[in-house]
């Protein structure tokens, strides 16, 4: 292993991995310094709504794509959401593996299935930039950051695919992961993708208020004939 | 015109307005968007309009969150154009907002309830139509309802002696109805069970639901009172996104119940009155409410089932569907006891689809039905509902809520369905099965009988000695209206254009005109000024009519008295006549 393999691995992640969590305390500290709205009257809706139950549905509900209409009408895309997030995650914790416990890499079975999760990752990341550049509607609402942040994605997951045997002959496959990588730390808590942070924080006051007012869980259609 | 070195005063004041506006919830919902589109297919304008972004919840959404971006995000104030943030500089872009916030979304919540990550667009847009309400921007109608509801106190302008009046004329109605003097609807009596509020628009259009409620009420032998002040539990504030006004109107209902030591305040049928003043007014206020609150569904509802009013169903046994209101729904969780309510009341139930959380708007929601610049859009959205209601093939639509009557029957006439827009109280109110009279003791007045009751009625015609002016450009109009006065002993004279109308208005005298709003030629507000302002027609009472509410406005804008009455059209005889006797002060 190169000296430069050594550092992007080691020095450079850490580095990089401290100014993000740097970045995202400093964040949440701004987030927090909002006044969080509160809540006079009495609860409404079922009794056995509460806000608890519904802090908890609402952090659940992208598990459960049956619950809202838009993740139940669109079966296709929510089976790419959880193909692409499984690939981001694969991808993340080999970012670990490869410098921390390489030793896990020696077992094909595992090597295979994270280069079948993150090429499956990236593939769908190819189809959401076909959709967000062929609808009109996602067109309408999408920034250069959003398609940078998803094309930085799917070159990340290509490299991390190469990137899962561990192999330094040739180098530049693992280089090229972690200095996509270190720069994904550094970039991450200014552009979009930084909403994991968030998601806990907005899906809790919404579930809190949803819950109050017996809203959550969703009562959905019925039909009586 | 403003340059980007030069912001307009309201600009400015909007944005340094937003800072103070934003909470944790509200800054969730600004940060939290990924623009994954999932959105989109929940709002009924994008279905209504196929192919146009604009109308898309997070394209929506972004014309707010631009400013949140550029004056409180990192990204957005480093990188304006990396994250499309923006900002207002004239008041050109303040209108283009308005635009967006008051005419493309009825704040019906159905996109929040659709976004994976929890943005709530429907609560930050009504913060930005707050943000241009404190600037003085809005639409008009907007406008004068706040202003009717700051100034007077309730929504519509309904002066209190209108509303006592419309209380007492209820009260008789009922004694004249179920034969009993004892029936009436109390004003202002302390310590009561329950404390009864309403909307303005029952008073001006919709009074039989006072007395309906009155009649369940009665039976159920309520102990009970109205307001005589502060009875309106609408909140305009909802939709204006103003909280100021929507503190001063709950604390005033909420002052007044306190005051009369009342020990639970039921809110009459109403999406945006019950979530204005059961969720939202104790916090708009800052007022820890001492009182229950109920919707008087659930009240209608313990009754039935406490066994203190019984109902015939087979009375509603036409096909009936039911409406959800957003406000009802997705922002206070009423979902079943409507349902189980109308089952108790009606025979034929079906659910249209989508219903509970996932129902669509009824298209008049966040206030948009006094937003007439708007309209077109409103009803072209409308077909998204249109098509809701005629899947269940139902020949009545019930609906807790008068925003979505209304809304309702505009589309309904829009769209030409075979249908009718009703409530639970009057459901309930038909169902009622009236408990048996004691019998009259031996020596007692004799009872007279029905034909004879019929007969001394048939002698002294309700409108006998009136003559009537009917002012309508479609002749079917003209001769239903015509023949419902002349059978009550009127005397009709007919006008179909508004030159007619006041021909027929200064040459014949009459006690009353009736006007339609949207005759061709010359204009209905104009021909309404010209018999106000003719000194020879001081006492001639006018009862205008429309099947678009929005026309409305053009003759209460007028410098000239009101009219005495108004009419939604079409009318069945009953209400007609309820009505026509209220403006002429017929006795009986
Ligand atoms: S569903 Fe939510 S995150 Fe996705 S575009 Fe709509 S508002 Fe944004
Ligand atoms: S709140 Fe309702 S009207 Fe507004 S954008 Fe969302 S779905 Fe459409």
């Amino acid at each position: 292993m190169s000296e430069l393999l050594h550092f992007c691995e080691h020095r450079l992640q850490e580095v990089s991995l401290v100014f993000m969590g740097l970045v995202y305390v400093t964040r949440i500290l701004w987030f927090l310094h909002f006044k969080a709205g509160k809540e006079r009257q009495g609860q409404t809706g079922a009794p056995s709504t509460t806000p608890a139950k519904g802090i908890l549905y609402s952090w659940a509900i992208i598990a459960m794509p049956w619950a809202m209409e838009s993740t139940r009408t669109k079966p296709l895309l929510y089976a790419q959401f959880v193909v692409f997030h499984l690939g981001v995650a694969a991808a993340i914790t080999l970012s670990f593996i490869i410098p921390y416990a390489p030793g896990l890499l020696e077992n094909r079975l595992l090597v295979w299935a994270i280069q079948g999760i993150t090429a499956a990752a990236c593939a769908v990341g190819l189809i959401r930039m076909a959709r967000r550049a062929g609808s009109r509607y996602m067109r309408a609402i999408s920034s250069p950051d959003d398609y940078f942040s998803l094309a930085l994605l799917i070159v990340w997951l290509f490299f991390a695919v190469l990137a899962a045997p561990n192999q330094t002959s040739p180098e530049w496959r693992l280089l090229a992961f972690f200095i996509l990588t270190a720069f994904f730390l550094v970039y991450v808590p200014f552009s979009k993708i930084s909403h994991y942070l968030y998601y806990p924080f907005t899906r809790y006051y919404f579930g809190k208020s949803m819950g109050y007012r017996g809203v959550y869980p969703l009562q959905r259609s019925v039909k009586s004939h | 015109m403003s340059s980007k070195n030069h912001r307009s005063h309201n600009a400015q004041e909007v944005l340094s307005r937003l800072g103070k506006k934003l909470s944790r919830q509200i800054a969730g919902s600004m940060v939290a968007c990924v623009h994954c589109g999932m959105c989109t297919n929940s709002c009924h304008y994008v279905l209504a309009n196929p192919g146009d972004p604009t109308y898309a919840p997070a394209y929506k959404a972004d014309r707010i969150r631009k400013l949140f971006k550029r004056h409180y995000d990192w990204t957005g104030r480093v990188f304006p154009w990396w994250v499309k943030a923006g900002s207002v500089f004239s008041d050109e872009d303040l209108e283009e907002l308005k635009d967006t916030v008051f005419g493309k979304c009825t704040n019906c919540r159905r996109c929040s309830v659709n976004c994976p990550m929890g943005v709530d667009l429907a609560t930050f847009n009504r913060m930005a139509r707050g943000l241009l309400v404190s600037v003085g921007i809005m639409p008009e109608g907007v406008a004068v309802v706040s202003k009717d509801q700051w100034e007077i106190g309730n929504q519509m302008g309904v002066l209190k002696e209108d509303y006592l009046d419309t209380l007492d004329w209820m009260s008789e109605e009922l004694q004249a109805e179920l034969d009993d003097p004892a029936v009436a609807i109390p004003v202002d009596k302390p310590d009561c069970e329950i404390v009864y509020s309403i909307n303005p628009r029952e008073v001006k259009y919709d009074p039989r639901t006072i007395s309906d409620a009155a009649k369940i009420f009665y039976f159920a032998g309520e102990n009970w009172t109205m307001p005589s002040e502060g009875w309106d539990m609408t909140n305009f504030g909802l939709f204006s996104g103003d909280d100021d006004l929507g503190g001063a109107v709950a604390r005033r209902l909420f002052e007044k119940v306190s005051e009369l030591r009342g020990k639970k305040l039921v809110i009459s049928e109403c999406g945006h009155g019950y979530r204005s003043t059961r969720c939202e007014g104790p916090n708009w206020a800052k007022f820890d409410v001492p009182f229950e609150m109920e919707s008087s569904i659930i009240t209608m509802l313990r009754y039935l089932k406490e066994g203190r009013i019984h109902v015939d169903k087979t009375r509603n046994s036409e096909p009936v569907t039911f409406h959800d209101s957003c406000n009802n729904a997705r922002s206070c969780g009423m979902f079943e006891e409507p349902r189980e309510l109308l089952r108790l009341v009606t025979t034929d139930f079906r659910e249209m689809y989508p219903n509970r959380a996932e129902n669509f708007c009824c298209t008049g929601g966040g206030g948009a039905m006094s937003m007439s610049e708007y309209t077109p859009r409103r009803l072209k959205s409308a077909v998204v509902k249109a098509n809701q209601l005629k899947a269940t093939g139902a020949k009545v639509v019930v609906t807790s809520c008068h925003n979505c009557v209304d809304g309702l029957n505009d589309l309904i006439r829009h769209y030409k369905l075979d249908m009718r827009v009703t409530q639970l109280v009057n459901l309930v109110a038909n169902a009622l099965v009236v408990p048996a009279r004691v019998a009259v003791p031996a020596g007692g007045p004799p009872e007279i009988p029905g034909e004879a009751v019929e007969a001394f009625a048939a002698e002294r015609p309700v409108l006998a000695d009136r003559t009537i002016v009917v002012a309508d450009d479609e002749p079917d109009q003209v001769t239903l209206l015509a023949t419902i006065f002349e059978d009550h002993g009127a005397t009709v004279y007919r006008a179909y254009s508004g030159d007619e109308a006041l021909e027929a208005a200064r040459s014949r005298k009459p006690d009353l005109l009736t006007l339609d709003l949207a005759m061709p030629g010359r204009p209905a507000a104009e021909v309404f000024e010209m018999l106000r302002k003719d000194a020879g027609l001081v006492d001639l009472k006018i009862c205008v009519r429309s099947e678009r509410p929005e026309l409305r406005q053009t003759i209460y804008e007028q410098a000239v008295r009101p009219p005495e009455g108004y009419l939604d059209k079409p009318v069945d005889e009953q209400s007609l006549l309820r009505s026509v006797r209220k403006i002429l002060e017929l006795a009986h």
